[in-house]
């Protein structure tokens, strides 16, 4: 099902529309001090649904401000990522999104590999571990930020995947910082990377797709930067 | 609304050899394998083609790769004194960085791996991509990047902050150069320089007669009036950066060839490398007289045609129309073109 697209904040839900202010997210099924490799699959398992469900309002937006090809291409991705799972080590965190990366990296374009290489980051900080705590997973998120900065060459502001990568690294940390457990540490990332992608919505695109299509990416949110978004809600609720 | 098909004239288009159009390439991949056993191997997924037999002494290996749709590039140069892998994209789509990964990894005997790399962006961040992961794993790479399509230059184009000029028919000649001297001994440094070093004294300019016909398309992908010729085309099917008229080869090939000549700074007494290169449907009767003009032209100048290559060696499809393309060569460069290749597209 196609959502409704048009207006300032096409495609983002009332929470994102917040800017992050009053995100009303209900962490379930109980706040986590610690991710494990089981949890960790069971939020890629949900943010995969989330983009199974919800892939066209991204392609709408990619529709206005790039190719039209993103939605379906995060898809592919996923579905890759989804069978390369299967024979995923159980007991390894990094194995996780050691199968996450390599179906990204398997799909064409510029932004899944781009998005492989920001998980791979994910599985490089927590290869081996049966249990990361939050301070593996910003490590790992601002790792991620840094190499597809590095890669893409797009900065914050940029509008990009940056514009809510960058924001959610820094929520990471400042939640490690405050001595926050994994749950409430990826809440706050959700936030800060839903308040990202809101920011978009004025951007005028420098890289990337929309690049090419100057002002007529204005007033729709990046659709790289929503799944991003994505991926840290599905962290705060489901991991 | 009339159905489209039988409004058409009942030969309009192009026909093609076709299956499912999704099948193309890993079907043409297939058959590649079956008619070169001896020279490649295909491995299917992920999907890269490698030299049927690895190099006896370790040395610097050799991958280029990209879309589909230009045959025989680059599969067609996997062999002695060429590439020791090419990777393959579906047709005008880069390969993905693991496809590149695991043909780096395949090909490294230790010695490192240099990529050659035709100037696209999604080529050249999946490469790039690629490198990261494969240095990661312990293997030395090395990029060259080949841009040497003049139509793109920003000088020309106005456009500083573009991608740049775009890689095509020198590739063949940084592939054939880097594949001499690594096979000669030269190591992964070496062999990247001089592949810069040939990318940066090449230049290129193309010309269409008729646009190509995607697979499984009746329509080419653009129209051209019967006294039109599309100037400064790629090789992806794409409108080039002008209409101009049509005329005899005496009159369109100086097109080509001057603008060129201009940009490398050619003087009098300098010697190159000439590549006539047809497009996918240009016939080698018309690539031998269009090598003619461009041979008279340079003459005229001063200038030696030391080398040359004509034939359809990176085409774009069915695309009708030829570029020319110069390489300022000095004797080194020369002594490692004349080096022996055996690969299904280049042999001597």
């Amino acid at each position: 099902m196609v959502r409704p697209v048009g207006g300032r904040a096409a495609g983002v839900r009332e929470e994102e529309r917040t800017g992050g202010q009053d995100v009303r997210v209900v962490p379930t099924p109980g706040r986590r001090a610690v991710l494990d490799a089981q949890r960790a699959r069971g939020w890629w398992e949900s943010f995969d649904r989330q983009v199974e469900e919800r892939w066209e309002e991204l392609t709408e937006l990619d529709r206005v401000s790039g190719d039209g090809d993103f939605g379906r291409n995060l898809r592919s991705a996923v579905r890759k990522a989804r069978a390369r799972l299967v024979g995923a080590a159980p007991d390894d965190v990094g194995a996780v999104f050691a199968a996450v990366s390599a179906g990204f990296l398997d799909t064409g374009g510029s932004s899944g590999p781009l998005f492989g290489m920001y998980f791979r980051e994910f599985a490089k900080a927590a290869g081996g571990l049966p249990v990361v705590g939050a301070d593996v997973l910003a490590r790992a998120s601002r790792a991620g930020a840094d190499t597809v900065q590095r890669l893409g060459g797009a900065s914050v502001g940029d509008k990009t995947a940056v514009d809510a990568m960058v924001p959610a690294a820094e929520a990471l940390e400042r939640a490690v910082a405050g001595g926050a457990e994994v749950t409430a540490a990826l809440t706050a990332a959700y936030r800060a990377a839903a308040a990202g992608a809101h920011a978009t919505t004025g951007m005028r695109a420098r890289r990337g797709r929309a690049s090419y299509v100057g002002d007529a990416a204005r007033g729709v949110v990046d659709p790289g930067a929503l799944a991003v978004a994505w991926f840290y809600e599905r962290g705060a609720t489901a991991a | 609304m009339q159905d489209s098909t039988t409004a058409e004239p009942r030969v309009a288009g192009r026909r093609q050899f076709l299956n499912d159009p999704d099948d193309l390439v890993a079907e043409a991949l297939e058959g590649f394998e079956l008619a070169h056993p001896h020279l490649v191997r295909w491995n299917r997924d992920p999907s890269y083609v490698v030299r049927a037999q690895a190099p006896v002494r370790p040395k610097a290996a050799l991958v280029s790769g990209g879309g589909s749709g230009h045959e025989p590039l680059h599969v067609g140069f996997v062999g002695t004194g060429m590439l020791d892998a090419a990777v393959p994209g579906q047709v005008f789509a880069s390969p993905t960085a693991l496809q590149v990964a695991a043909a780096t990894r395949a090909v490294d005997t230790g010695a490192g791996v240099v990529h050659v790399v035709k100037n696209y962006t999604g080529d050249v961040l999946n490469f790039r991509i690629a490198a990261e992961i494969a240095a990661d794993e312990g293997v030395r790479v090395q990029q060259v990047l080949v841009d040497d399509d003049l139509a793109t230059d920003p000088q020309l184009t106005g456009n500083p902050d573009g991608p740049g000029r775009r890689g095509t028919a020198a590739v063949v000649v940084v592939e054939k150069v880097c594949g001499a001297a690594a096979e000669a001994g030269a190591d992964v440094v070496e062999v990247a320089q001089l592949g810069r070093r040939v990318a940066g004294s090449a230049r290129t300019l193309a010309v269409a007669l008729q646009a190509s016909t995607s697979p499984g398309e009746r329509r080419p992908s653009f129209d051209l009036g019967p006294q039109e010729v599309e100037y400064g085309v790629g090789i992806h099917g794409e409108r080039g950066v002008g209409r101009r008229g049509f005329a005899t080869a005496a009159e369109l090939v100086p097109q080509l060839v001057h603008p060129v000549v201009e940009a490398l700074g050619l003087r009098r007494g300098d010697a190159v490398l000439a590549v006539v290169n047809g497009l996918g449907s240009t016939s080698g009767l018309e690539l031998s007289l269009v090598f003619r003009e461009v041979t008279a032209l340079l003459g005229g100048a001063g200038i030696t045609t030391a080398r040359s290559l004509v034939g359809s060696y990176v085409t774009a499809l069915d695309m009708t129309g030829c570029s020319v393309t110069l390489v300022k060569v000095d004797d080194d460069l020369v002594r490692l073109w004349d080096a022996p290749a055996r690969t299904a597209a280049l042999s001597w």
